[in-house]
């Protein structure tokens, strides 16, 4: 494993029990009901779940103790040596009969016209242990007829709620957005957001999800299925690279929702909006659904052959040509895809995503992550006793993420520390959060590695974080894709493979995890997308041209065809003009998509391919975990497993992705252990390709032409006063989310973030119109004020058609500047 | 919008907890002392000072008789049904007061004068059936009792 030193043993006292006659040994504090789990019995719950703090209301977990009078809740009691504890006798299951006769006084029991009814938990106990008849014949309680919808994605039905608090508990433990709370008393306790009014919180649904009974429901999926009339399929999320496990119901061949199950997956049982509530595009009324060849300069529908015909001639050999893929396709067709690159086309130019600058900075960040040397499961990276964040708006870009490292972190013996210019809901779990100009991370480091170095006063931020790395033994740090935007990435990630560096020699433990915003940014490298690297970041003979290479020979005419496989570079290329007007150069462009993107609208030939839900194969997350995605429908109309359009255009044989999969364990030395058929909610993570690093050293320029120090100058400018950021929005990702129709309703159009200071000083307030304008572009959207961001930076979300952020850029630009202007 | 003085009677209060979120009912006391009840606005800044999440205000506010959810009239009287109180005829009193003033539990009369409240022990038990009036404790009550002293209202 990467980077991994012996860590220490730790050295458990045991405590040996009793469980209805059969004895185990467990770990001394182990709860009795966790032992009792370990010993084979199942003890029922509604308020207890593992990850969130003890709460002991239900009662239904009731045991009783030999020796003790009353019986005793299992989920907050721990095992003492000794303890003969007793689940199944008959005081027990009448306590636990009562319990539900209780909880039955006031539910409704209105199962036959609620969502839940097939998958309630209350149904399902009560049908096993519950009493058949009630000595209850009062009045039940009453709050509401109709159920109140509180957010565009969750409707409450008060009535059912059994007052667990697991709702409450997931929305201020877990997930952190601390919208909910238990308002009232006694039995008329309502858990609903403030003033039981619509909620403005993260629109997660993990309430959803943990909720019990039918009190929390979905309103994308209210009254449209029964649970037994759903084909669930298990997959895996198709946004960010967290690689949340997802389960889809379909019925009658429609995706009515996507759940999480409970213990599956690294996720568990949360979900952020986007893969919860984003599977609204699968299937989009847009889809494109027939090939389409430029015909008199017109885009017109053909057939398969027709279009497959028109790009074998094209891509003859000899010709200049070159292929981009996005991060959002399958190892298996990544592979694919490489493939036809390198043997068909002939060309190492190859390049995964067109935002990032270039080859050399997203070479730095394989390094400086050891991506090569194999994953680190994120749990083991959360054992650290100091986590550090740089470079990720986490909160937005990868929220289960912001969940895991939000739930370690409330252990007062880690410290956590972010460093990023916006303020996120993270924040509220850091020891330190450093704020910072945009394109000055190295000084950060910098910063941090002089005081351990040097020492010194522990006045600022920066120090103070020094000083806690300098108390620290095992340190994680979590590096985000921004990075990989700065025109001195490289010089910023070889500060940061220094600062490592420097803590390894001071006898620390580091791990290094990327944090990336596509889900199979991770695996794509693996796979060869990249001008520098065959598949297992072998290094290739003759160096590639990577995005911006390409677009610069295009611009010359130097390219003569280009294969883009669903990367939408018109939108997303940092400086929309110039990659227009260099891929409107390149005489041969086929487009493989599942939407008409704007790169797609000039393509000669557009081939219309799957969504994720459409396909089999594998994403590698970002933690190096394999999982499996599997086929929940087919593709939609006349378009087509991307991999089978692929092949053909290849000529490659494979039938299957299983059988690609094959192929990439002999290609990838990492996944060679891996078993495609047996990888289970789990995954499997991958192991080292077989070489620690890279050693690009002496070979990569340094960009910002500067020394090492990691400075970009950032010149003051009266003119345009705040520094752009860009970047994913907690309810969209890339272009792909704004055609789910649920996160539209989330959030509808851009807006522009700044810093409560610079709004105080320019006199704009929450909500008001303003005009964004920069580099000749101008947007107008309304102002957010972020309290607590940095001062002079401005922050856009990338994910609308309606505002091109890439407008702001001018090539090679990392950070652009912007001003913004009050509407008249 | 709190004034100022409640504003700084809140910070000043703030020095008497270990942390700012114990200091939520204080406060909370303080802005219904200005506003008379506590609407949504008010609990958004009480909170907004404490630097809590506003949910968790509302669950303070909402756990307790003594913070108005609604705006009260003059005189609010709030009659404890608790155990010892209602073995002494509390049920009777709100039932009494209730005709009186010609309102039910949890209403204003129309002129804003009173409002008739229900709450649970104010630690009275020994003078039970109670009840109070703004401020004050009016004890041992009886039908003359409270007839007297709804007479006396100003």
């Amino acid at each position: 494993m990467a980077d991994e030193e012996d860590e220490v043993e730790t050295v458990f006292i045991m405590a040996t029990v009793k469980i209805n006659g059969k004895e185990i040994t467990v770990e001394d504090g182990t709860l009795i009901l966790d032992a009792a789990r370990q010993a084979g019995f199942e003890i029922p719950t509604f308020c207890y779940q593992a990850r969130l703090s003890g709460l002991g209301s239900c009662r239904m977990c009731l045991v009783e103790i030999a020796g003790q009078k009353k019986l005793q809740p299992s989920c907050v009691t721990p095992v003492l040596h000794g303890m003969d504890v007793f689940t199944e006798n008959e005081t027990v299951k009448s306590a636990r009969a009562s319990m539900l006769e209780f909880l039955l006084a006031n539910h409704p029991l209105d199962c036959p016209t609620c969502d839940k009814g097939g998958e309630c938990e209350l149904q399902n106990f009560v049908f096993k242990s519950g009493p058949r008849q009630s000595g209850f014949s009062e009045w039940k309680r009453r709050f509401h007829d109709k159920d109140k919808i509180l957010s565009p994605v969750i409707v409450k039905n008060h009535n059912r709620c059994i007052h667990c608090e697991r709702c409450v508990r997931i929305c201020d433990e877990v997930v952190g957005a601390k919208a909910l709370g238990g308002i009232g008393r006694g039995v008329m306790i309502q858990s609903t957001g403030f003033m039981d009014d619509r909620l403005d919180c993260d629109h997660c649904g993990n309430c959803i999800e943990v909720c019990p009974v039918g009190s929390f429901m979905s309103l994308p999926y209210r009254y449209k299925a029964r649970p037994w009339d759903l084909k669930e399929v298990d997959t895996v999320c198709p946004y960010c690279a967290t690689g949340c496990q997802i389960t889809i119901g379909i019925r009658n061949g429609e995706v009515v929702r996507v759940k999480s199950r409970i213990n599956t997956g690294i996720n568990k049982e949360t979900l952020c909006a986007r893969g919860r509530f984003g599977y609204h595009f699968i299937q989009s009324r847009d889809r494109i659904t027939k090939p389409m060849v430029k015909k008199d300069g017109k885009l017109a529908e053909c057939s398969w052959d027709e279009a497959l015909s028109v790009i074998k001639q094209m891509f003859g050999s000899g010709r200049r040509t070159a292929g981009i893929a996005s991060a959002r396709y399958t190892n298996e067709e990544l592979f694919v895809f490489q493939k036809l690159v390198r043997e068909v086309f002939k060309t190492n130019n190859i390049d995964l995503d067109s935002r990032f600058a270039n080859k050399w900075v997203t070479s730095a960040m394989i390094d400086a992550c050891s991506l090569a040397a194999g994953g680190i499961p994120i749990f083991d990276a959360l054992k650290a006793d100091l986590i550090f964040i740089i470079g990720s708006a986490v909160s937005d870009e990868n929220p289960v993420t912001d969940y895991l490292i939000r739930t370690a972190a409330s252990d007062r013996r880690k410290t956590l520390i972010i460093a990023h210019p916006r303020r996120m809901k993270l924040d509220s779990s850091s020891a330190i959060s450093l704020r910072y100009k945009p394109g000055t991370e190295g000084e950060v480091i910098k910063g941090i590695a002089d005081f351990i170095e040097n020492g010194g006063e522990s006045t600022s931020d920066i120090n103070a974080a020094a000083a806690r790395f300098k108390n620290a033994s095992n340190i994680t740090m979590f590096l985000g894709a921004e990075i990989l935007r700065l025109a001195n990435g490289v010089d910023v990630l070889t500060g940061i493979a220094a600062l490592k560096a420097l803590l390894k020699r001071s006898g620390k433990n580091i791990k290094c995890l990327p944090l990336f915003d596509r889900c199979n940014q991770r695996g794509a490298r693996a796979m060869g997308i990249h001008p520098l690297f065959l598949p297992g970041l072998k290094k290739v003979k003759e160096d590639g041209m990577d995005c911006g290479e390409m677009l610069d020979a295009a611009k010359k005419g130097e390219i003569d065809s280009l294969y883009v496989l669903g990367e939408d570079i018109v939108s997303m290329h940092p400086d929309a003009r110039f990659a227009r007007e260099a891929l409107s150069n390149i005489k041969f462009k086929v487009v493989q998509d599942t939407f008409l993107t704007e790169t797609a609208k000039i393509a000669d030939v557009i081939l219309p391919g799957a969504s994720y839900a459409e396909k089999d194969g594998t994403f590698t997350n970002q933690e190096g975990r394999v999982q499996r995605l599997r086929k929940v429908i087919s593709p939609v109309g006349d378009s087509k497993d991307d991999l089978d359009i692929l092949c053909s255009i290849g000529g490659f044989a494979y039938k299957s992705a299983r059988e690609v999969f094959e192929k990439i364990k002999k290609e990838v030395a990492g996944y060679k252990d891996i078993s495609f058929e047996e990888l289970d909610g789990n995954g499997a993570i991958v192991t080292g390709h077989g070489r620690q690093s890279l050693s690009l050293k002496g070979t990569v320029p340094l960009l910002s032409g500067s020394d090492n120090s990691g400075q970009q100058s950032i010149k003051e400018d009266k003119e345009y006063p705040f520094l752009l950021i860009t970047g994913n929005h907690l309810f969209h990702s890339g272009r792909l989310s704004q055609r789910a129709d649920i996160l539209m309703q989330l959030l509808p159009e851009p807006f522009v973030e700044i810093s409560e200071d610079d709004a105080r000083e320019s006199g704009i307030v929450d909500g008001e119109k303003v005009v964004v304008k920069g580099n000749g572009y101008e947007a107008a959207m309304k102002l957010r004020i972020a309290k607590g961001s940095q001062k002079g930076v401005a922050f856009v979300p990338e994910n609308f058609d309606s505002v091109s952020v890439n407008m702001f850029y001018k090539k090679g630009e990392g950070i652009p500047r912007v001003k913004i202007v009050k509407l008249p | 919008m709190l004034s100022d003085k409640s504003k700084e009677e809140i910070k000043r209060v703030l020095n008497k907890y270990p942390n700012k979120r114990s200091a939520a009912m204080d406060a909370l006391r303080i802005a219904q002392n200005e506003t008379g009840c506590l609407s949504g606005d008010v609990m958004q800044e009480v909170a907004g000072i404490l630097g809590m999440p506003a949910p968790q205000v509302n669950e303070v506010a909402a756990f307790y008789t003594m913070y108005n959810k609604k705006p009260v009239g003059k005189y609010h009287i709030q009659v404890c049904t608790n155990v010892s109180c209602s073995l002494l005829g509390a049920e009777h009193i709100v039932e009494f007061l209730s005709r009186k003033l010609g309102i039910k539990k949890g209403e204003t009369t129309p002129d804003k004068k009173v409002t008739l409240s229900v709450v649970e022990c104010l630690g009275s038990c020994g003078t039970a059936p109670m009840m109070q009036i703004n401020d004050d404790y009016y004890e041992d009550l009886t039908d003359e009792k409270i007839e007297e002293i709804l007479s006396k209202l100003p």
